[in-house]
């Protein structure tokens, strides 16, 4: 399965929302989609899902425009949100059938669900009666019981617990170990790092970088050192003007030219007692700061 | 199709689940069943009581220039006023007054003659009919003693005086005054039911979008689904509702009928004839469709509950304008004025103005043809119009947005 967005545009009013937007998530692997607020995330959500049509561009779906008719989404929104008075079983019964379900799938399929988030006991409790956590796993059921091609997650773990992060991070990787296309949108980078293989970050409605993970992470230049040491003072002092302090009470040393590498470390762990040395690769918060930082 | 019919069901399964429907539909069926056995009730005890009312009535006093008069009229007064105790009073009219006043009389007629009096009374009721029977009978009383002193019998004066007028109405449209009452019914049912029920539809979708069911809703069904559903859901509970109260109030009328008797206003109600019938089932779907679909636009348009009622207002206010129209011209008599006339064709107007003028007045058939016409061309209009707003209405959060700014979205979708 390979789902294609072509240069999509939109604009609302005068406000020019997308501005070809372009990316590529494949079958069995997640796709993380990053922005700040307001970077266009959610629209390129509900043009994909065909909540309003693109101003131009296309979708295809296996190399085909999309036929909505036969591929199946499932969208955990970020603003959750379900019925609050109504029973659960009810209403996750009726989403799953407005997927296309028949009753007696919709209603095997929301158990099943129910039953692997732990949540079979609530299932004829009215909605308002749980906790926030808990009411965030009812919604996921509803991205997830008609057994979709497609599953775009909002956010899926703010408001968990570490617990039912740690469930919900077993479901997602189930999810794709099944072939699915899983696309990502959090601002919790760790999550993203965890998940996703490929990544596209927008800023104001532009794909300002896309691409495999590693492969942007390898691209920037190696030419950085983290060092760990309990002699911080003393290297901090040999490298002047081309040391700055990192995360963890580390140095990031900046060397000239990258093929220097291997002797500046010899160096250092032979005048230095050291802890722990290694090539600096930017953590996927830093790329995401440096692209989406200054938004336009 | 597929989708709307489970939309349409859901939201069908939500009315009969909720308690407050279900509550108020049972209640007024069973207060509709209790007034329909008044009649039988108040006639049962009519008869246990009969023999021993006579003690509990109220004393009235009849006061004339002498104790002997005063004597003589009111045995006068005492076979017309049945449900008094007649007495003749003190001369005194301070006592007169005072027993009044005490509670110990109710009331009392001082006559200077038979075409002068003053009455008395502590609390003068609404629906106080004693001066009228009393000019009556003391007119009665001075006409007989005037002709018997010009040479007439006592026979002779009272054939006179009650010699009946025979008369005939043969009323070739319709009867007003008894088609007043169901017309004035159906258009209440009609008024609170548009009322009630449109504002169920916009509460229901400004509650899906405030609580943000709304974010999955859109993205799983068509939202034409979706305003479609909710709003035939609302129509066929509304219509459930009518057949279960209007049901019982004529299973329960049958069961009673003896004991109705010949009561004008409930005879009208439930000998209405079956073509009015239809063309109120017509009318009555037509306006309550048209009425939803706008309120259903305009409760996608509020992001929070508490905005509902202002942003509905301009409905509303149009719906009270025409039940104004029409009630003002029913009080009037004249159903067929230019206002009403212009109503009936405006399909925001037309279901009550026309249906009242069906009821109350002969319209011509072309007239009404056109009238449903105009109605359902605008409920189709209105619905697809209604849903285009919804679709861009339930994606705008934040303050209210303008009118413009949607007519903008609307015509861009």
């Amino acid at each position: 399965m390979k789902l294609e967005l072509k240069n999509i545009e939109k604009a609302f009013g005068e406000k020019k929302v997308l501005k070809g937007v372009s990316l590529i998530a494949e079958g069995g692997r997640a796709f993380g989609l990053l922005g700040r607020n307001g970077a266009g995330k959610t629209t390129t959500i509900r043009i994909l899902m065909d909540v309003f049509p693109a101003d131009s561009g296309e979708i295809l779906f296996d190399g085909k425009p999309i036929d909505y008719n036969n591929v199946q989404f499932g969208y955990l929104p970020e603003e959750r949100g379900l019925y609050p008075k109504k029973k659960i079983l009810d209403q996750l019964v009726y989403f799953a059938e407005l997927k296309g379900m028949n009753r007696s799938e919709a209603v095997s399929a929301v158990e099943y669900w129910l039953e692997r988030l732990g949540m079979s006991e609530y299932k004829n409790k009215r909605l308002d009666t749980l906790s926030k956590g808990n009411q965030q796993k009812i919604q996921l059921v509803t991205a997830v019981a008609h057994n979709p091609e497609i599953v775009i997650l909002d956010e899926p773990f703010s408001g968990l617990d570490p617990v039912n992060a740690m469930l919900l991070k077993d479901v997602v990787k189930e999810i794709i170990a099944n072939g699915k296309i899983v696309l990502f949108s959090s601002h919790q980078m760790n999550y993203i790092e965890e998940f996703c293989d490929s990544i596209a970050i927008l800023n104001g409605g532009q794909m300002v970088l896309a691409g495999e993970l590693n492969q942007i992470k390898r691209n920037y230049p190696r030419n950085r050192l983290v060092v760990k040491s309990e002699q911080k003072q003393k290297i901090y002092d040999m490298y002047k003007g081309n040391c700055q302090n990192g995360e963890n009470d580390s140095l990031i040393i900046t060397l000239d030219n990258p093929d220097d590498k291997k002797k500046a470390m010899q160096k250092l762990t032979e005048s230095f007692d050291i802890d722990e040395i290694k090539v600096y690769e930017p953590s996927l918060n830093d790329i995401f700061v440096e692209y989406a930082g200054n938004q336009a | 199709m597929k989708q709307f019919g489970k939309i349409l069901k859901y939201e069908l399964k939500n009315f009969f689940e909720d308690k407050v429907f279900v509550g108020v539909t049972l209640f007024l069926v069973v207060v509709i069943a209790g007034v329909m056995f008044v009649p039988r009730v108040l006639d049962s005890i009519d008869v246990s009581e009969e023999d021993t009312v006579s003690d509990d009535r109220e004393v009235m006093l009849i006061v004339a220039d002498s104790e002997e008069n005063s004597k003589a009229l009111s045995e006068v007064f005492a076979e017309v006023f049945n449900n008094y105790e007649v007495k003749a009073g003190d001369s005194d009219i301070e006592a007169v007054k005072k027993q009044i006043t005490s509670g110990e009389a109710e009331c009392a007629f001082v006559l200077k003659d038979l075409t002068s009096y003053t009455y008395y009374v502590n609390n003068l009721s609404m629906y106080d009919d004693n001066k009228a029977i009393a000019e009556e009978l003391l007119t009665n009383a001075y006409r007989t003693n005037a002709f018997m002193q010009n040479g007439l019998t006592s026979d002779e004066v009272t054939e006179i005086l009650s010699t009946p007028v025979s008369g005939d109405v043969e009323n070739l449209g319709k009867d007003q005054m008894q088609n007043f009452f169901y017309t004035y019914i159906m258009i209440f049912a009609l008024y609170m039911v548009i009322l009630l029920y449109g504002q169920m539809v916009a509460t229901n979708v400004a509650t899906e979008k405030s609580s943000r069911a709304m974010e999955l809703l859109i993205t799983s069904a068509k939202p034409t689904s979706m305003m479609f559903g909710k709003v035939l859901a609302s129509c066929i509970a509304g219509f459930i509702q009518l057949v279960a109260i209007f049901g019982t109030s004529l299973l329960f009328y049958n069961l009673n009928k003896d004991f109705w008797g010949e009561n004008p206003i409930v005879n009208s109600v439930f000998g209405m004839p079956v073509e009015l019938f239809v063309s109120m089932l017509i009318f009555f779907l037509l306006g309550f469709l048209i009425y939803a679909f706008m309120y259903g636009a305009v409760g996608s348009t509020v992001s929070k509950l508490e905005d509902i009622n202002t942003a509905v207002m301009p409905i509303t206010m149009l719906f009270v304008f025409a039940f104004m129209v029409v009630m003002f011209s029913m009080a009037s008599g004249n159903v067929d004025n230019l206002l009403m006339k212009v109503c009936s064709f405006i399909p925001f107007t037309s279901p009550m103005a026309m249906f009242t003028r069906i009821a109350m007045s002969t319209v011509p058939l072309y007239e009404i043809v056109i009238s449903i016409v105009i109605l359902v061309v605008s409920v189709i209009g209105i619905g697809v119009v209604a849903a285009k707003i919804y679709r861009v209405g339930v994606l705008l959060y934040g303050t209210t947005p303008k009118i413009g700014t949607i007519l903008k979205a609307v015509l861009k979708a």
